[in-house]
């Protein structure tokens, strides 16, 4: 809170710049504002200024040593205990420098005047080495992993990329598991999880841009888009809502969804995040932009359809009929997983004619027995079926087990036997609960939510009840956009020609354009025609010479012969036949029909 | 009446038809008819509460009271209305497929109740007696005057004929093939006799000992469809009302216009068969000759004659 009040005095003072000063100066105003100084020749004075800027700080190593020449000439390393590779430091920088360059080039006149240049082109076996001399970026280099190298009588710092720290190794995904597909997933370190999204897109023009938010934990946070398929307007608005972010920290991308999505209210989620970089490389080749943060393997896209939530990596690498029948299956869990149980309480409390009568008995059999009202028993098994999973989210795995097992044992089959609850409901609420599953994480937790909503409407007003909360939920998702796209595209609004992609997962060869909102100009995702077709053989490809259709296939659309494109849900294709002539399609057209 | 009304709004691009009369007819005659027109509305609006409402209470819940009903409808209106037109439109574009499937699904699956013969003799009653009962369905499709109202919020006003049209034939055709349907399962006489006479239809199914009780079907889509027009109507007020008072943004007079519906709603009827007598009988004439055919005529004429507005439809 004395953080915020702080900010907020500071920010009408303060007109721009001088940030560090301001978030963390409050305890100690002892750290000089070196935001904008520069480092001066002398190179105690840098160091004594770099060591009054990391007092206290006991994982930053000075290192004072010298370039042996007959003119001797001081230089000295600071880098980060832990982040900066040792090896490196003392092998590539310390020892080429104190030992090798004297054997290797003894010939050669070294004077204070040249030290640097010498030192950066014939000393340094660094892959990376760049300049600065600007003390900001000393500071930021030294405590992202980098090594500095200052040289007396310059003012000007080399910095050297030789980090290397404690990290995990990239493993299978463990939020999107796939039966067919890549298994990697991203990882803590921004910059593994760049070189595994330019693994899958060899292109320079993905690009990658960096911004450091949070004033305090200066995180790097990389946007990646590809230029000329992402619209420009959409990689504008993301870089302004990246850079208007001021905030203490960010240490989970979750930060910067809640600070950058349009409706700043809502449940559902508006930017998706994922681990899979197959994922995000799909995403940015439809057009859109990935925020990547360094420190969570979990990477933002944006702008994100609600119907993105039942689909999966998978659905495009499995046989198109088959995913398009599991889609319809994921389509039926979100709507059984938000109202299984509110219509089971409809039915029973308010509705009991509509059951089918033998139902009706066998269900009011179980239901004698029982004290609660159905709404109070449906809603206490919802409560304990969250309990268990969020224990067995968060208790050690082993323990996990455990409790999700007597949980099980004892809601499932205790408290049935007991009287205390009629089986059906727990029918009900477990098939809820496993639906809720089948949806992605982020979809299932705001289902999960809104089915309380529902729950309580329907318990006063029974099937109305239930209608109003599904109607009012639909309102507001139709109200909802993500970085300008309305949020239920391609349903509502219609995009026709998106449509192939909803329900139905169209076959590759179809999908030849990408998602029409979001992807303004640049719509072309493959050449037409690439519907594989068996080559005609004898008589047949006779028939397609004397039609004037010598080379290539000729491809047959009937959305365009039969129907206006217009009332067709999803294009199959768009195709057009090699030759144009009025004769060859109506031939076409016959020998179709 | 739908070209006469989308030739009014294609007539002043940007304005609806609470706000073209005052440059038709000047500011005092203006502003008047577009009272009128507000006042309609009101009417209107809460006439498809009641009916919205009627359906529901009398055939599943009639303990209810319905003050309770009109606090849910009510609460979804406002919602919609606060979101504005395309918010309504797209949460509409999501049900109709489903309405209209479930609709076609239940005429199907009716049709082995059916019998041909019941829908003879064609034209029993004479041509004058046809006429005069096509006065309230006209009515009806004669709320295509609300259309006025948002003409100048598409995005594409030069479809406005199209769209109108299109709406209203296909509106027309659901219609006719629900009472058809109805018709042929129960039986002129008796259909007269019933008050919801698809939801009895819907109530005879039965296929294969499964498929029972399918009037949860029709629950569902009375409420959906109830809800979206309700919604819409409430929507038109909103703004109507604001533009008539010259309100910069509609969104104040949506608790203002639900507390008005609310108490319109309460006093219009005593019971369902007034209602239904009501909207048998006088709603018909009294909306079709002043509001729907009557004043958007008067106001192209006279936008006609005083050359006024954009020329075009």
């Amino acid at each position: 809170m004395a953080f915020l009040t702080r900010t907020r005095r500071s920010r009408r003072a303060k007109p721009a710049g001088n940030e560090q000063n301001r978030s963390t100066g409050g305890r100690e105003s002892t750290v000089p504002s070196f935001r904008d100084m520069a480092l001066s020749s002398d190179l105690d004075a840098n160091l004594d200024r770099l060591k009054e800027i990391f007092r206290d700080c006991s994982d930053i190593v000075f290192r004072e040593f010298l370039f042996a020449q007959k003119e001797q000439i001081r230089l000295a390393l600071v880098y980060t205990d832990g982040l900066a590779d040792k090896s490196q430091v003392s092998e590539q920088i310390m020892r080429a420098l104190s030992l090798e360059v004297p054997v290797a080039a003894p010939e050669a006149e070294i004077t204070r005047a040249n030290a640097l240049h010498f030192v950066k082109m014939r000393g340094l076996c660094i892959h990376q080495v760049r300049e600065s001399a600007r003390v900001a970026d000393v500071v930021d280099a030294v405590l992202s992993g980098d090594t500095v190298l200052l040289v007396d009588g310059h003012a000007v710092a080399l910095i050297n990329g030789a980090r290397g720290w404690e990290m995990r190794s990239i493993q299978d995904s463990q939020t999107e598991v796939v039966v067919r597909g890549p298994r990697e997933s991203f990882i803590e370190t921004l910059r593994v999880n760049t070189s595994l999204i330019r693994r899958k897109i060899k292109n320079p023009n993905l690009k990658i841009e960096m911004f450091k938010l949070g004033e305090v934990t200066r995180t790097d946070v990389a946007l990646v888009y590809i230029k000329g398929i992402a619209s420009v307007g959409l990689v504008a608005e993301a870089r302004n809502r990246l850079a208007r972010i001021k905030i203490d920290g960010v240490l989970e991308s979750g930060y910067i969804e809640e600070l950058v999505q349009d409706d700043p209210y809502t449940p559902f989620a508006l930017l998706h995040h994922t681990d899979r970089p197959d994922r995000v490389a799909a995403y940015l080749l439809e057009g859109r932009v990935a925020i990547l943060v360094d420190g969570t393997p979990v990477v933002l896209l944006a702008p994100t359809l609600f119907i993105e939530s039942i689909q999966t990596p998978e659905d495009y690498y499995e046989k198109s009929q088959f995913m398009t029948a599991i889609r319809m299956l994921r389509l039926l869990a979100l709507f059984l997983s938000l109202t299984a149980p509110s219509f089971y309480v409809a039915i029973i409390s308010f509705h009991h004619e509509m059951l089918p009568t033998a139902l009706l008995l066998s269900i009011a059999a179980q239901r004698e027995a029982v004290p609660l009202p159905v709404f109070v028993e449906t809603l206490l098994m919802e409560i304990a079926f969250e309990l268990i999973r969020e224990t067995g989210i968060r208790l050690p795995r082993p323990i996990g087990m455990a409790v999700s097992i007597v949980a099980a044992l004892i809601i499932g089959e205790a408290a049935v036997q007991a009287g205390m609850v009629a089986a059906a409901t727990v029918i009900v609420v477990a098939l809820a609960a496993i639906a809720s599953f089948a949806v992605y994480y982020s979809g299932s937790v705001t289902v999960r939510l809104l089915r309380f909503f529902v729950l309580l409407l329907t318990s006063v007003m029974g099937l109305l009840g239930l209608m109003t909360g599904i109607i009012l939920i639909v309102t507001h998702m139709a109200s909802l956009r993500s970085f300008g796209i309305p949020y239920l595209y391609p349903v509502a609004p219609l995009g026709s020609a998106d449509m192939k992609d909803v329900i139905v997962r169209a076959p590759w060869w179809a999908m030849f354009t990408r998602p029409g909102l979001i992807s303004k100009k640049n719509r072309r995702r493959m050449a037409q025609g690439l519907k594989p077709e068996p080559l005609p053989t004898g008589g047949e490809r006779h028939c397609w010479r004397k039609a004037g259709l010598t080379a290539g296939r000729p491809v047959f659309c009937w959305s365009r012969f039969f129907l206006p494109a217009r009332f067709c849900l999803f294009r199959f294709s768009l195709c057009s036949t090699p030759v144009r002539t009025p004769g060859s399609q109506l031939f076409l057209l016959l020998s179709a029909a | 009446m739908a070209r006469l009304v989308v030739g009014l709004g294609l007539r002043f691009p940007g304005k609806t038809l609470f706000q073209y009369p005052e440059i038709i007819l000047g500011k005092a005659a203006g502003k008047a008819v577009a009272l009128l027109y507000l006042w309609w509305f009101f009417q209107n609006c809460a006439e498809n509460y009641r009916s919205f409402i009627s359906f529901l209470a009398v055939s599943f819940m009639p303990e209810t009271p319905l003050m309770v009903f009109v606090a849910f409808a009510l609460i979804m209106a406002s919602y919609g209305a606060y979101y504005g037109l395309e918010v309504i439109a797209r949460t509409n574009q999501l049900f109709l497929p489903f309405v209209i499937v479930s609709v076609v699904l239940l005429f199907f699956l009716s049709v082995p109740e059916m019998t041909v013969n019941n829908l003879l003799p064609v034209f029993e009653a004479g041509m004058i007696h046809l006429v005069k009962s096509t006065a309230a369905p006209l009515a009806w499709f004669g709320e295509v005057v609300t259309f006025a109202v948002f003409i100048p919020y598409l995005n594409r006003p030069g479809q406005a004929h199209r769209v109108a049209l299109f709406g209203i034939l296909g509106t027309a055709a659901i219609y006719e093939m629900t009472v058809i349907g109805i018709i042929a399962i129960f039986s002129p006489a008796l259909t007269a006799g019933y008050l919801f006479p698809v939801l009895n239809g819907a109530r005879i199914i039965h296929l294969a000992n499964f498929l029972e009780r399918m009037e949860l079907v029709l629950v569902v889509i009375w409420t959906v469809a109830g809800v979206m027009r309700v919604t819409l109507l409430h929507w038109v007020l909103v703004l109507g009302s604001a533009q008539w008072l010259g309100l910069k943004d509609y969104r104040p007079m949506i608790l203002p216009v639900a507390v008005i519906l609310t108490a319109l709603f309460m006093l219009i009827h005593k019971g369902i068969l007034e209602e239904y007598y009501f909207l048998a009988w006088v709603w018909p004439l009294y909306s079709l000759i002043i509001f729907e055919a009557g004043l958007p005529f008067l106001l192209l004429a006279v936008a006609a004659i005083r050359g006024v507005g954009g020329k075009s439809g």
